[in-house]
């Protein structure tokens, strides 16, 4: 008789919706134990529910509070003892024309998207190296190319791109894979927790017009997003890897839109893009 | 002599923003060279003899010293019509042993600073109907390196904001673009802050660290130095529309066009041949 296949164990932030929430019930189907990570008690019932049916274990991880990072990790240390899988899906969106944002606005973004990311992976390393693991960092066709409207939020996912591809050099000689999922248009609540900025807010902005612009393609592009579900799948498919790819261009908005700036000097790239925002032309 | 064009240029006191300051200077522009701390002024003193430079103080990590300046640079010049966004420096040390005091400290000057003082200068543009602001990025911007990922983080973090910049402030004649230099000789690399980890060599990176510092640190004798950043910018504010991108030097044009082409599989043995040669 062989012995029982160890679980593996899995950590996923911001597992209350969208992505995260997807991946925790899939790799939880898989036969994977996963801790979720969530911030806000009041939007945690849909993964309470599945905490009662699967194995899956809510905890309390706001990625901007060290204190509550270290004491996730330090539950999941005590009763695992080892980690296979670390999936960076925290994140949310700062809107607003660049000149609009203050340095609040800034520093909200990033703390979440970057710093936040950055905190995790520092406390899970350790539990990562055990038995080596996956870290997926969950990016964005906006780490590729900046739409305006959302400065900082393409900012903070360029960042997210560039700490991809530094950890996965400098943890590869411990056996950890990093990988970045980098998705396009999909269904998750990230339309519902954008923040805007403070000048936006107060409506005299310079940047009304464009802003209004902006918005109403914003919606219509999300009339075509793509299931959330369709990001778990390939996550698990990266996790089951032995050798993933550094990136994974997620749902064929983003891999267009990251091709075309491969493929494009800036000059043309830009005549193209610039011809989707008629209002951004030269005075 | 009111007609003379007006720049501002961040982080004067050595490098890229004291050659570029003196460069403008030379060509006839009204310069407001800023730095941090006026004591390091001697070397641009010294060289600015007879040129209008006129110097002043910016912490462009304090919103109440960059407001100040600007509004000394309004009040002075009554307009702006260069922005040159330079003062950085750069973080050392590994990933995932960077203290968040020191992450935000690396952000605070590269990416919220750069915004602060942006953020501060473009009313003035948008009223004048043009103007031009310049980011010093880096290769950095477009490849990470091991040993010094946050710094490249940053400056991935200024591509973004150049780009979504120039599209935004475009229908008010403002221009934006960043100046990408690889491998400059300037102090910027001896004035890397190292991580209190590795100083302490009790970083879990530690040979490697070491030997990235030691391989990264000697300027050959054909590593252009600052001049050369500083007349690629001038190119750039003479061209009728700037360009998104100036690379400047060989590393910073052929690194990223041979990674344009490289598989990602290719590229990753690459760098473990590097990480066996720096002994990981």
């Amino acid at each position: 008789m062989t012995p029982p296949i160890p679980k593996k164990t899995a950590l996923v932030t911001g597992a209350t919706s969208g992505f995260g929430f997807e991946t925790t019930r899939l790799l939880a189907q898989e036969g994977w134990r996963v801790y979720a990570g969530y911030r806000n008690i009041r939007k945690w019932g849909p993964l309470h529910e599945l905490s009662k049916t699967m194995d899956i274990h809510p905890i309390y991880l706001e990625v901007t509070k060290p204190a509550s990072v270290k004491n996730a990790l330090r539950v999941i240390r005590r009763k695992e003892g080892v980690l296979d899988a670390l999936v960076n899906n925290a994140g949310f969106v700062v809107a607003g024309f660049l000149e609009d944002l203050s340095d609040k606005d800034l520093k909200a973004q990033f703390d979440t998207n970057v710093f936040g990311l950055l905190r995790v992976t520092r406390e899970s390393v350790p539990l990562l190296k055990l038995r080596g693991g996956t870290v997926v960092n969950v990016g964005s066709i906006s780490g590729r190319v900046s739409f305006p409207g959302i400065g900082a939020y393409a900012a903070s996912k360029f960042a997210v791109r560039s700490l991809s591809e530094g950890l996965r050099q400098e943890l590869r000689p411990f056996d950890i894979r990093v990988c970045e999922v980098a998705p396009g248009t999909y269904a998750t609540r990230v339309v519902g927790s954008t923040q805007f900025g403070e000048g936006t807010q107060k409506g005299n902005s310079p940047y009304a017009s464009f802003q209004k612009q902006v918005e109403e393609m914003v919606k219509k592009e999300f009339l075509k997003a793509r299931p959330a579900s369709e990001v778990a799948q390939l996550i698990l498919r990266i996790l089951k890897s032995r050798r993933p790819r550094p990136v994974y261009m997620a749902g064929p908005d983003a891999k267009f839109m990251a091709w075309l700036k491969w493929l494009l000097p800036d000059r043309v790239f830009e005549g193209v893009f610039g011809s989707f925002f008629p209002w951004s032309k030269r005075p | 002599m009111e007609d003379r064009p007006v720049a501002l240029l961040t982080g004067c006191s050595t490098g890229i923003g004291l050659e570029t300051a003196l460069l403008l200077a030379r060509e006839g522009w009204r310069v407001f060279a800023t730095m941090r701390d006026l004591k390091k002024a001697e070397t641009l003193r010294e060289a600015a003899q007879g040129l209008p430079i006129e110097l002043l103080s910016m912490d462009v990590d304090k919103p109440v010293s960059v407001k100040k300046a600007v509004s000394t640079v309004a009040h002075l010049a009554g307009r702006v019509d260069v922005l040159i966004n330079n003062a950085g420096w750069g973080a050392f040390g590994a990933l995932d042993e960077f203290t968040d005091k020191e992450i935000l400290a690396q952000y605070e000057t590269n990416v919220f600073g750069l915004m602060r003082v942006t953020r501060e200068v473009l009313p003035f543009m948008r009223r004048q109907g043009s103007g031009r602001i310049i980011h010093i990025g880096s290769l950095a911007g477009k490849m990470t390196f091991a040993g010094i990922g946050l710094y490249c983080s940053t400056k991935h973090a200024v591509e973004a904001l150049t780009e979504g910049l120039r599209v935004e402030t475009r229908p008010f004649g403002v221009q934006v673009a960043v100046v990408e230099p690889g491998s400059i000789n300037t102090p910027f690399k001896a004035n890397r802050r190292k991580a209190a980890l590795f100083l302490k060599k009790r970083s879990a990176h530690q040979r490697v660290l070491e030997n990235i510092l030691y391989f990264g640190n000697h300027p050959s004798r054909f590593t252009p130095k600052a001049p050369r950043v500083a007349r690629t910018i001038l190119k750039a504010l003479k061209a009728d529309h700037m360009a998104t991108r100036y690379p400047v030097g060989l590393d910073s044009v052929w690194f990223p066009v041979a990674r344009w082409f490289m598989p990602d599989f290719v590229y990753d043995r690459l760098l473990e041949a590097m990480y066996r040669r720096f002994g990981a």
